[in-house]
């Protein structure tokens, strides 16, 4: 008990020890300034976004096929093709955004942020190529309830985690309720069902929503607010000046000629092209690659999930006690954190040292996290042979391997096999945590649709009828072969 | 031949934490003799009986086998010097995920490394051996006890053993199929094999066992011809035990 105390403390440490790595790496990065030169020799400018925030940024179905548009990645475009680099568009939660470029995940992140002095200390920022501004979406039917802004006085507000709509709605609305969310599509759908009674939003998405949904209007803040807290600006690594003095060329521009205008516009087009054909049908494509996503990463995570769960399981029937302290300290730190942060970890914290992209990341994170349960489903399995049994084969002389090989595991793996299963199947379900880093899981492709058709509930209802028949599915293939393995004796 | 010792215990003792299960134990098996231990449940007889195959590891004393003392010897001298003692438990401990000559040629093959051929052959022998030839492609869970425990018996005795330690074989059997394995039991025993058995089965004690062992709290209390011991046994302890064992049956 006390050598597995101190074998955990010793994982203890030797985390602190990777993380206070990854948070020098991070820091020293900024002491030498190449992030232009970089971009430059890469030939591509990478750029994260949290495409459901339309007009800002949205996802459309064009032809069977899904893309990001919107002004911001038109604006992306032109900073691109003046940098003459590829733009390589990547996308994730908006919470993730600026931990995305601090750990260099990205270039920059755009995204309808707005500069503000806290998010100053932590990112720099290029000079705002839009200015917005803060309104108010309401349901229309409260449109004599809620005239304008002081009406809101102790009203439920939602706003979008992280954002500035969130600080502001708590600071500047007296005595209300202010509500967060990740993504404005459920924000928008528990106004609609009267969760909330307004939604903080930045005017150009207010007024996109409002023409394709006439159940939602729109009312102005009245905030009186400095440009920092309306306008929007790019964001990148602390340090990277050149990179940003280069971005800043572009954006003179686009002011001067008043390109946002032009963006605007056509973004609007695609909104319309979007609410065309909202049946669930139309997505389908959509729907298919998240199952496939998900799909792939349950099969590649039970895989090495069970290869690195036999390693712990042998590893804690070993005969040097650091060796099994090693492997118990490891399963009770996976045990005793939730998947997500570990997810994340890997993602942001490992990703510092080595950039592995998000899908890998995301394969990883949830194969050591299934490894660690799978051990455990092997050990009880193991332990639970008849003490018997190992006698019996030791009183025939028979080495340890053989014992293991020929009595033991073909015994446990009757007990095994089906809670291995059920490791599969909660596997399904909760690999659709990955989404958080932009993976295209099941989960990532119901938001995308979500925020594609304004349309909040059936696409989850969809989903959750595809997560049920991979579920079922795999239970009933599972019990066919669980029978076929009890007729073998 | 029958004075040689091939099993010799001396000052014999076991303890699992504080408790002293066994306490200070001597005894010698000779070539083709047949022991048959008595005692008290709890008394330490399995663990006696685990102790000389080093199951169990002994706290102190030897266990002389053929002359090599198997407290001293590394865990892989130990593998080869167990194959030569075969052991048949009360519980059977078939192995359910084979079938019944699976069983059989597992450990010849395995450790003996004998071809197929040769493995099945002996078992197939051996299986003739107990009258369960035509069960050799079963799996254990649909024998009886008794075959089951005769299917063991010819396990052990596949390895070719120099002795053989029987505990308790028959007393997890329904009564009607206890004679059958005693039977086997005393085939083995007329045909000169060295055996070690802890069994309460006094007629079968009576027949064929050379010595008798009365064991209770950790010692050997008495050791005699079976006739003597049963008929007139010296400690008391022995004495009230037989008594209730004469009156059960
Ligand atoms: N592995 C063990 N750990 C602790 N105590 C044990 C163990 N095995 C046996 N004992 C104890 O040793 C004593 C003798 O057991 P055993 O040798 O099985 O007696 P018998 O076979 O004569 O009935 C009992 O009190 C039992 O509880
Ligand atoms: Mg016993």
């Amino acid at each position: 008990m006390k050598k597995s105390i101190k074998a955990i403390i010793q994982v203890i440490i030797m985390i602190t020890a990777l993380f206070t790595l990854t948070a020098w790496q991070a820091s020293s990065a900024s002491a030498a300034d190449n992030s232009l030169q970089r971009v430059k020799q890469r030939g591509e400018l990478i750029m994260v976004t949290s495409p459901d925030y339309p007009p800002y940024e949205f996802q459309v179905n064009k032809g069977g096929k899904s893309r990001i548009v919107g002004m911001d990645i038109d604006v992306a475009k032109k900073v691109a093709r003046d940098l003459h680099v590829k733009l390589v568009i990547k996308s994730m939660n908006f919470d993730s955004l600026l931990v995305a470029i601090q750990t260099g995940k990205a270039d920059m992140a755009i995204g309808g942020i707005n500069p503000t002095a806290t998010r100053r200390q932590s990112v720099d920022f290029s000079k705002i190529y839009y200015s917005g501004g803060q309104s108010f979406l309401i349901n229309s039917s409260d449109v004599n309830k809620y005239k304008s802004v002081k009406n809101l006085k102790g009203a439920t507000i939602g706003a979008q985690t992280g954002t500035l709509q969130y600080g502001l709605a708590k600071k500047k609305i007296p005595n209300s309720t202010v509500k967060g969310m990740d993504k404005s599509t459920d924000l928008v759908l528990a106004l609609k069902t009267h969760k909330i009674d307004a939604l903080g939003i930045e005017k150009p998405s207010a007024e996109a929503y409002v023409k394709n949904d006439p159940s939602l209007k729109m009312i102005s803040s009245g905030y009186h607010l400095n440009k920092n807290e309306v306008g929007a600006a790019i964001a990148f690594k602390k340090g990277s000046n050149s990179l940003v003095n280069a971005v800043n060329k572009s954006i003179d521009q686009i002011k001067q000629q008043h390109l946002t205008d032009q963006y605007l516009a056509s973004a609007g087009k695609y909104m319309k092209v979007n609410t065309v054909n909202t049946s669930m049908w139309h997505y389908w494509t959509y729907f298919a690659k998240g199952v496939e996503f998900t799909i792939l990463i349950s099969i590649v995570a039970t895989f090495f999930g069970v290869l690195i769960g036999v390693v712990l399981a042998l590893m804690r029937f070993s005969k040097q006690k650091w060796i099994r302290g090693l492997a118990i300290s490891y399963t009770e730190f996976i045990r005793g954190t939730p998947l997500m942060v570990q997810v994340m970890f890997v993602y942001f914290g490992i990703g510092v040292v080595v950039n592995i992209p998000a899908l890998i990341s995301g394969m990883i994170a949830v194969s050591l996290n299934s490894g660690a349960y799978v051990a455990e489903i092997i050990r009880g399995g193991i332990n639970s042979v008849a003490k018997g049994q190992t006698e019996a084969a030791e009183s025939l002389g028979l080495s340890k391997s053989d014992m293991m090989r020929f009595v033991v595991l073909p015994q446990a793996f009757k007990n095994i096999w089906p809670a291995l299963g059920n490791e599969f199947i909660s596997l399904i379900k909760e690999s659709s945590i990955v989404s958080i880093i932009g993976v295209t899981d099941l989960i990532y492709q119901l938001n995308i649709v979500r925020a594609d058709t304004y349309r909040g509930v059936i696409p989850i209802f969809v989903a959750m009828v595809l997560y049920f028949i991979m579920t079922f599915a795999l239970t009933r293939l599972l019990n066919h072969y669980e029978g076929k393995m009890k007729h073998a004796g | 031949m029958q004075d040689k010792k091939i099993l010799e215990v001396k000052h014999l003792s076991k303890k699992f934490g504080q408790t002293d299960v066994l306490k200070d134990i001597d005894g010698t098996v000779k070539s083709g003799q047949v022991i048959c231990v008595i005692g008290p449940s709890g008394a330490g007889k399995s663990t006696f009986l685990r102790c000389l195959n080093l199951l169990e590891k002994p706290t102190s004393g030897e266990v002389n086998f053929e002359g090599t003392d198997l407290t001293n010897v590394d865990d892989k001298h130990l593998v080869n010097l167990r194959e030569r003692m075969g052991m048949v438990f009360q519980s059977f401990n078939l192995f359910p995920n084979m079938t019944v000559l699976e069983n059989l040629k597992l450990a010849p093959v395995r450790v003996k490394h004998l071809s197929d051929e040769e493995a099945e052959k002996t078992a197939m022998h051996l299986l003739g051996l107990v009258g369960l030839k035509e069960k050799a492609h079963v799996y254990p869970s649909s024998l009886s006890g008794g075959q089951q425990q005769r299917v063991a018996i010819a396990r052990a005795l596949a390895m070719n053993p120099e002795v053989m330690l029987f505990d308790e074989p028959t007393s997890a059997l329904d009564p009607e199929m206890v004679g059958e394995v005693l039977e086997v039991m005393q085939k083995l025993a007329n045909e000169g094999m060295t055996m070690v058995v802890v069994t309460h089965e006094m007629g079968f004690a009576k027949e064929v066992a050379d010595e008798v062992w009365f064991m209770a709290d950790g010692y050997i209390l008495e050791k005699g011809k079976p006739e003597e011991l049963f008929d007139n046994p010296q400690n008391e302890r022995a004495k009230d035990f037989i008594g209730k064992i004469i009156q059960n049956v």
